[in-house]
């Protein structure tokens, strides 16, 4: 497998977490159920989905966190599940994680700059005057500045924004070609999400990074990422261009998360949104066919309900698992979101 | 118009003390609710919001350092009762809450239609068959069958719990629900499923909401009249409309601006600097460091009323000094 523009190559990837009662395994979470994807090189990739949809889960197996129960990863052409634990952590220094909450995922005893020098010490790279000047660089690269008066602070004495600008110079310090920022604006106030969000980009395109970004937020995927991989019940079932996505979904369950979003305007209080039933479904038990089924209002007994939809090729650059796409479909037929 | 004014908070102040100095939760606010409509309360984390639902239902920490002002409710100030009086008077009957991720403190070991009639119970002095009646119908108001009743809370997913607590917060048929982020533990489908909900009473019922949340979009959902607050104080308060669509104050802009749209398609901007520390917030206008039309030698010296500056549209600015109508 070669790996070309792509940094990234999952081929039907399963994590699946056993269910164990006293000494026997009696079924199985199926937090990512074959899940096929390639991220690209230099590009910004958002992982949309709601709580339990496995985007967490992927995010894991992709850094070598998780090891898959099947299906592979290819991390710039090697297959990371082949790979020894000691072959792994190699590996992971070309990697960067930042987590969802500023508040627990900086050690409160270490200074900031024991933080982020961190990886450096770990990998056992540079002496300690390297480490030192690449820790102040990372420091201004995030905006910390002036960055040995950051470098001295311990957590606690940062706002969340700034903790957040602190992990992120702990995700570029050891040079990484790839990040994974887990829900990485969350926790933050609407006023600094953008700042933090920008400051990312930036910082991708001076290094020409990739970078997994993932959310439940639809509305930052939008303006942060190249493209969107929505998930729905570990699988993902739209994928394409952020913008062409969001603006014209093409899968049901895309359709709905977008309608049950509001943006900012009076007129919303006067009407009712279209909601789709249920919930989502049990990843012990999931249902025969397209997961989506029982709450789809396009539903066809006796296609989808039987075998699994494919990715279909809907449009330029767009992928989507459902059968209301699947060739020879007249254009006509299809859903428009209104 | 004065008549159907249901709660009236004027200058109400919620000061904490704590290990760094005194922390100005809520320094001076002021609102009208009127029967029926929904007052929305959004805010940044820390901007005395919660709080400022905490002082109206009076849950307070023990280390409140000044807790003053006055709460007009069904004609009488509450801040003048004592505990037992404000218990039997407010709290039953009159302004009930729901709180943020509150649907975790339901009660495992009980059945959902028992927790939901405890109120009744324990406050109104129903009998346990009555109760359970009333209980089945705010069950059935909030959509969730008589079967749902029957149920324990780890049966239910996370939007039926939070209907659950809805059913719990009207079940004593109060004249004001305040809801402090109801929906932020949820996912959007469920979140859009609550607001239509919440839509449904309030035409169908003609609830008094207070609406209090971070997200704008959110509160465009439901709100009738927005009330701004930023370090403590109500900086812009009007109707959705004028404050969604010709926002007066630099920051309601900035905020509304930071908010990223998926229907438009419209960049979102930040806003420079960090919220101000509430133990020693900057002096005058507390939102000048961040502000980009801050007046040197006014604004960072002293802070601006608030005015209304046409058809209950009030704002806290330098700027609209001369447009006092």
């Amino acid at each position: 497998m070669s790996s070309g523009d792509n940094i990234v190559v999952l081929e039907n990837v399963k994590v699946y977490f056993p269910i164990r009662k006293i000494f026997s395994v009696v079924g199985y979470v199926r937090a990512v159920d074959g899940v096929s994807l390639t991220i690209k090189k230099g590009e910004v990739l958002a992982l949309v989905g709601e709580s339990g949809s496995g985007k967490t889960t992927l995010g894991k197996a992709i850094i070598g966190l998780v090891r898959p129960t099947d299906g592979k990863i290819f991390f710039d052409g090697v297959n990371i599940c082949e790979l020894s634990e000691k072959e792994l952590k190699q590996l992971r220094r070309r990697v960067g994680v930042i987590f969802q909450d500023p508040f627990s995922s900086l050690n409160p005893g270490f200074t900031i700059f024991r933080s982020v020098e961190e990886p450096l010490v770990v990998n056992k790279i540079g002496n300690k005057q390297e480490r030192r000047e690449r820790v102040l660089k990372a420091l201004s690269d995030v905006k910390l500045n002036p960055p040995d008066f950051f470098a001295s602070k311990y957590p606690h004495m940062l706002s969340g924004g700034q903790r957040q600008r602190a992990a992120i110079a702990r995700a570029i310090i050891s040079n990484p070609d790839f990040i994974v920022a887990d829900e990485p604006v969350t926790m933050l106030d609407a006023s600094i999400r953008v700042e933090i969000l920008r400051l990312l980009r930036e910082i991708q395109h001076k290094y020409g990074l990739t970078i997994l970004y993932i959310t439940h937020d639809m509305a930052t995927a939008k303006y942060f990422a190249d493209r969107i991989a929505i998930m729905y019940a570990g699988k993902i079932v739209e994928l394409g261009p952020s913008r062409s996505v969001l603006e014209n979904p093409h899968h049901p369950y895309t359709q709905s998360l977008i309608e049950a979003i509001p943006d900012p305007d009076p007129a919303n209080r006067f009407r009712l949104r279209e909601v789709i039933l249920g919930e989502p479904p049990s990843l012990i038990n999931p249902p025969q066919g397209c997961r989506f089924y029982p709450r789809c209002r396009f539903f066809m007994k006796g296609k989808c309900d039987v075998l699994e939809p494919p990715l279909y090729r809907s449009a330029n650059e767009r992928l989507v698992a459902c059968y209301l796409y699947e060739t020879g479909m007249s254009e006509t037929n299809r859903p428009k979101h209104e | 118009m004065e008549d159907n004014v249901i709660l009236d908070v004027k200058d109400l102040v919620l000061y904490y003390s704590t290990l760094r100095g005194t922390v100005k939760a809520v320094d001076g606010i002021s609102f009208e609710l009127k029967q029926g409509e929904t007052l929305a309360i959004v805010g940044e984390s820390g901007s005395g919001k919660s709080s400022t639902a905490q002082a109206i239902v009076r849950i307070l920490p023990r280390n409140v350092a000044k807790y003053t002002g006055s709460i007009i409710f069904n004609g009488a100030d509450i801040m003048k009762l004592d505990d037992e009086e404000f218990r039997k008077k407010v709290r039953v009957g009159g302004i009930s809450m729901v709180f943020q991720g509150a649907m975790n403190s339901l009660n495992p070991v009980m059945r959902v239609e028992d927790q939901v009639a405890e109120p009744l119970l324990i406050n109104m002095s129903y009998s346990k068959k009555e109760a359970l009646t009333e209980s089945i119908k705010a069950l059935k108001l909030v959509g969730l069958s008589e079967m749902v009743g029957k149920r324990y809370p780890h049966e239910l997913s996370g939007g039926m719990k939070q209907r659950v607590l809805i059913a719990m917060s009207l079940v004593t048929k109060p004249k004001v629900i305040i809801l402090d982020e109801p929906t932020s533990a949820l996912d959007v489908i469920s979140q859009a499923n609550i607001m239509n909900l919440l839509k449904k009473l309030k035409a169908e019922m003609k609830f008094s909401y207070i609406f209090i949340t971070h997200d704008l979009g959110l509160a465009s959902e439901i709100a009738d009249r927005v009330a701004v607050m930023y370090a403590g104080k109500i900086i812009e308060l009007g109707s959705s409309e004028s404050v969604y669509l010709t926002p007066k104050h630099p920051y309601t802009q900035l905020l509304l601006n930071s908010v990223p749209t998926l229907r438009e398609n419209r960049p979102p901007t930040s806003i420079p600097g960090e919220p101000p520390d509430l133990v020693n917030p900057p002096k005058g206008c507390s939102f000048h460091p961040r502000c980009p039309f801050a007046i040197k030698g006014k604004c960072d010296v002293e802070e601006p009323d608030i005015i209304e500056i046409r058809d209950g549209h009030q704002v806290k600015c330098w700027l609209f000094e001369g447009e006092k109508g």
